[in-house]
């Protein structure tokens, strides 16, 4: 026999952060609460069905149209192919394409942890410059006091809503692996941590896209690229002392060192 | 006992919540089990929502499928034996994921149940590459015209010649 606690599989959503807080006493972090979506393939079924995919060739803004599918991809309660027939059906053109271009890093992800195993959680490259990256993760970084309105909101919208725009994802990682100079493998944890879509396959090989440990080149932004991408959203505001804004030349010769 | 007339229980796990779930798709009306990994959360920070979005995955799968599904909190490998015992099952149905947790959990029930038949199930694939990978680019360039029109393309019919 075991010590198993055993749970009703029909706990109602308003039970649940008290029955599933209880039966889980220690084994989680923050407060009990719902997940900012429903989880399970009814509601990944509408959330598929409600997408058109119109506007996605605008998917790189914050205010641009993405599926926001991935959580239900990453729990197999919604599958790669009725996903990508989908796209097939409902979308067209460039749009259509660029989106099952995407989907596809999903397989991917999967194929390179099938191949790779638990060497994903590890430097799978060395990196393309010169790194000397800490291991903490920063307080002031995961309490989001770093005083960039920016760099603070990423860390906010990630515990908030378990969910992150693919832009911010990639400017938090920049962020924190270039100019904090701190190991991807603390920015995965704090995303395994929160995303409702976090996964070892997409969450370490992305942020080792960026770190450049699988990758060519790091991956890095300037001010003029959040703010563009934005809309404007923190930039047109911020009175703060602003870490990205230079050219690209500058950030690389500043973050990577001066080429040969 | 043959195969076919084996008890049968199932194991859902983080990647597999869905009724569309291949080893669920096989075993329609069988016992199946979703673990709380103790050991597992004890050792990681996750967030509760993550595990309340689980949770609500395996709910919906419970409401739509014929078969018993059971929710417990504790050692995965332990649980499973345990549920198999408690089903008299002579297999456990699985589908497989890549993470060195599902092969550590393989390994785990097989030392604790040598005689429980597992049967791993395949998941789901976009493409039907197989070769080895390094780049999403290479990647693409191979699978592009299978993931954009669906199904690899067949040979094309040859009109007109024979």
């Amino acid at each position: 026999m075991t010590d198993a606690l055993r749970l009703p599989p029909d706990l109602l959503d308003d039970q649940l952060p008290r029955v599933l807080g209880e039966a889980l006493t220690g084994l989680y972090t923050g407060e009990p609460r719902l997940p900012a979506r429903v989880g399970g393939r009814t509601a990944g079924l509408a959330a598929l069905h409600a997408w058109t995919g119109e506007g996605y060739a605008g998917r790189n803004f914050l205010s641009g149209n993405v599926s926001r599918l991935s959580m239900y991809l990453r729990h197999g309660m919604l599958g790669l192919r009725e996903v990508a027939a989908h796209a097939r059906a409902v979308m067209r053109g460039r749009e259509r394409d660029e989106f099952l271009r995407q989907l596809t890093w999903a397989e991917f992800y999967r194929l390179v942890l099938r191949q790779e195993g638990a060497r994903v959680l590890g430097n799978l490259e060395d990196p393309k410059y010169p790194a000397r990256w800490t291991d903490t993760l920063p307080d002031d970084v995961r309490e989001a006091r770093t005083g960039l309105p920016c760099a603070d909101a990423w860390v906010t919208h990630l515990v908030r809503d378990g969910w992150l725009h693919n832009h911010e994802r990639l400017w938090f990682a920049a962020y924190l692996v270039h100019w904090r100079g701190v190991d991807w493998r603390s920015g995965y944890a704090l995303f395994r941590e929160h995303l409702l879509d976090g996964d070892i396959a997409n969450n370490a090989l992305s942020w080792q896209w960026v770190a450049s440990t699988f990758s060519n080149k790091p991956y890095f932004m300037n001010q003029e690229n959040i703010d563009r991408y934005s809309g404007g959203r923190w930039c047109r505001t911020c009175r703060a002392e602003c870490p990205f804004r230079a050219s690209y030349g500058e950030l690389e010769t500043q973050l990577f060192g001066t080429r040969p | 006992m043959t195969a076919a007339q084996a008890r049968r229980v199932v194991w859902i796990h983080g990647d597999s919540l869905s009724v569309t779930d291949p080893a669920l798709s096989a075993c329609p009306d069988a016992p199946a089990l979703f673990v709380f990994d103790r050991p597992f959360l004890q050792a990681v920070p996750v967030a509760f929502p993550r595990l309340a979005f689980m949770y609500q995955g395996v709910r919906d799968l419970a409401a739509h499928r014929p078969g018993l599904t059971e929710i417990r909190v504790g050692a995965v490998p332990d649980e499973l034996a345990a549920f198999a015992a408690a089903h008299h099952a002579a297999e456990l149905h699985v589908t497989r994921n890549f993470t060195p947790d599902f092969a550590r959990i393989v390994d785990g029930l097989r030392a604790a149940r040598p005689d429980l038949r597992i049967i791993i199930h395949e998941p789901e694939r976009l493409t039907s590459f197989d070769g080895p990978l390094r780049r999403f680019f290479g990647f693409w360039k191979k699978v592009e015209r299978e993931v954009l029109h669906g199904e690899p393309a067949p040979d094309f019919p040859r009109r007109g010649h024979r």
